[in-house]
């Protein structure tokens, strides 16, 4: 019994060597443009943006970075080599443009890398064409570390994430692979729908009744129960319509209110995140569930590339944590760039 | 989501054992089933839970798996109209929703009828019409523009078989289109592997003359019923390989410019929008991009009708 007792004071490892275990197994991911706060397993990301602001574009960007495998063949790519997860609740995913994406960053780690060791014009092309088959094996070997689904309403929703624990439990056994990202795109997808179904109750009184709030809670508790298990980041994003209480009659957003720092407009951002420039539609609990937020949108300025193509340039800015700086990016064919 | 007891008779592993177990961990319906190591039996009965749920939703796909399906099945239709098939790439796609916005009179209509006369050649179009705007001359004068000239009774021949293609049906109520809607989902269902010819292509003209009546700023109702009928579009171009065409008008905004009507709610939904419009008095119609997949915003065009 003594011993007993005893061996549980015996310790395992020192604070010093579960930060180093901690810091490998589960490391911080900078994934631009939101490499401002690092992130990491069991962190909660809301991007919030009007419609056509790119925020489907950074969880694609995300997924490429998590698919994409460290070192391969000796060539560094800088990527996970896990799984990432993308449930579809917007419906609007194009699997072509993915391809596309990942294909360009496959390519530009590979002439990256060539080029840095300082080949010969003739000699890179020749190491690009020998480097094709590789591209292909490497990409099917991506894509297939690329799950997705789609679904048409909130009980196909909560169907897959009632069911999803024991898909990682499989994919583990089967594949060996872990996850490591969760992709919600358009987490409010469904919310009209949802508020307009309230009013009908069902036949038995032990039963919840179809309540915005009731998903939403359902959500977030299934995603928090899957979390303990399978520690993933969850990146999810929110349509929204931009305005603020303050200013009714214009319903533009003024890039000048931002960066005004006498502006008691902007004071109010950084003291209290209660002051949205957005009106909040999800449900407590899922608020309450986020841990980062980000904010989205495009601007009506436009990058002139030299060739044809003119690129937007969108707008980012971190609500949780609040931090005062404001990152400019546009979206290219390689993924996103950074402008300041 | 069922009861267990209900489901007893179809899966007999779930009888009363596995029942007074799930009870006792408070488990009254097939949606809160968990897992338990204690005996075979119950493993079985989870396990066909859990095969049930999984029923309930799409399946999932690896990325090499959604590709074959993208180049496989997800081709482009060119609309017959050459500025706007330049513009997009190639024509609209299946599996998208083009959203065709625009003023009276800037030729969506037209856009339209082109389209059908030009995918009725091979496959079947279902043409929704809300306001009788559906015109079989028209059909027949683009057709007449692009077969040589035979004999008049091949031709008279081509014009039947394209036109029976074509299946018109009026509309005039966001209801008759979901019953026409969830009709045509059983009928694809059924044919969906058959061979010969296939449905192809549904063109909603218009969407926003079904939407706007119910579309009241005070009850919520309205604005779950436009999301419903915008995810049963998407479901049925999605899962049966059609390429869905909807037309939209525009109300007066912010500083006198007109925007897309139905508001912001109704903007998530289409995957690409095209906004046309007519210089007056002529032919000449022009087309911009709103929003597309994989082509960057404000790029524009014209074309001729």
């Amino acid at each position: 019994m003594g011993s007993h007792a005893k061996a549980w004071l015996v310790e395992d490892e020192s604070a010093r060597e579960m930060l180093d275990r901690v810091l490998t197994e589960r490391p911080f991911l900078l994934l631009p443009p939101l490499h401002r706060v690092p992130l990491r397993v069991g962190n909660v990301v809301e991007l919030v943006g009007p419609s056509s602001s790119s925020k489907t574009h950074i969880l694609i960007q995300a997924a490429i970075t998590c698919i994409l495998p460290k070192l391969w063949k000796g060539v560094s790519y800088g990527g996970l080599g896990h799984s990432a997860m993308f449930i579809d609740l917007d419906c609007r995913f194009d699997v072509l443009r993915f391809s596309e994406l990942l294909n360009h960053r496959i390519m530009e780690a590979a002439n990256g890398s060539s080029s840095k060791v300082g080949c010969h014009q003739k000699d890179s092309e020749a190491q690009f064409e020998r480097m094709k088959p590789y591209n292909e094996e490497l990409f099917a070997l991506c894509m297939k570390r690329f799950l997705y689904i789609r679904c048409y309403d909130s009980s196909e929703f909560l169907a897959t994430l009632k069911t999803l624990h024991y898909r990682l439990q499989k994919e583990r056994e089967v594949h060996g692979v872990n996850v490591h990202l969760l992709l919600i795109d358009s987490i409010g997808a469904f919310h009209w729908v949802d508020r307009g179904s309230s009013s009908f109750p069902l036949e038995c009184d032990n039963r919840k009744s179809w309540h915005l709030q009731n998903v939403s809670e359902a959500v977030v508790q299934e995603i928090r129960r899957l979390l303990l298990v399978h520690p993933m980041l969850v990146m999810a994003t929110k349509a929204v319509v931009l305005g603020n209480k303050y200013s009714t009659n214009e319903l533009t957003w003024n890039y000048r209110k931002w960066s005004a720092v006498d502006n008691p407009y902007s004071r109010n951002i950084t003291s209290s995140d209660q002051q949205l420039p957005y009106r909040e539609y999800m449900p407590a609990a899922w608020q309450s569930f986020v841990t980062h937020r980000i904010l989205v949108r495009a601007t009506d300025d436009d990058l002139v590339n030299g060739e044809h193509q003119n690129n937007s340039i969108y707008l980012l800015k971190w609500l949780l944590p609040p931090l005062n700086s404001l990152d400019k990016f546009t979206v290219r064919d390689t993924g996103v760039f950074i402008l300041s | 989501m069922a009861r267990l007891a209900n489901l007893e008779t179809e899966y007999p592993v779930l009888d009363s054992t596995v029942r007074n177990f799930c009870a006792s961990h408070g488990i009254f319906s097939a949606a809160f089933a968990e897992q338990n190591n204690s005996s075979e039996r119950l493993k079985e009965g989870i396990a066909q839970v859990l095969s049930i749920i999984d029923d309930m939703h799409q399946p999932w796909l690896n990325g090499m798996e959604l590709l074959e399906d993208a180049k496989r099945n997800k081709h482009v239709f060119p609309t017959g109209i050459q500025g706007i098939d330049l513009l997009l790439g190639g024509g609209i796609r299946v599996g998208q929703l083009t959203e065709l916005v625009g003023p009276s009179s800037s030729g969506k209509t037209q856009v339209c009828l082109r389209t059908a006369s030009n995918v009725a050649r091979n496959h079947l179009v279902l043409y929704l019409d809300t306001g009788n705007s559906f015109s079989p001359q028209r059909i027949a004068y683009f057709l007449g523009k692009t077969i040589n000239p035979s004999s008049a009774q091949a031709k008279n021949q081509f014009l039947q078989k394209v036109m029976s293609n074509i299946s018109c049906h009026s509309v005039f109520d966001i209801f008759a289109m979901f019953d026409v809607l969830h009709q045509l989902e059983s009928y694809l269902r059924c044919q969906d592997g058959r061979g010969g010819c296939q449905m192809r292509l549904l063109i909603v003209d218009s969407i926003s003359s079904l939407i706007s009546p119910v579309l009241g700023s005070s009850s919520t109702q309205g604005r779950a019923l436009m999301t419903s009928a915008g995810y049963l579009l998407k479901k049925l171009a999605h899962q049966h390989n059609l390429a869905v065409l909807i037309i939209n008008h525009t109300v007066g905004g912010e500083g006198g410019y007109s925007k897309p009507a139905l508001g912001d709610s109704w903007k998530c939904i289409p995957h690409s929008r095209l906004f046309l419009s007519c210089d007056r008095g002529s032919n000449n119609y022009n087309v911009s991009i709103l929003r597309h997949p994989s082509m960057a915003s404000g790029k524009a065009a014209r074309f001729v009708i």
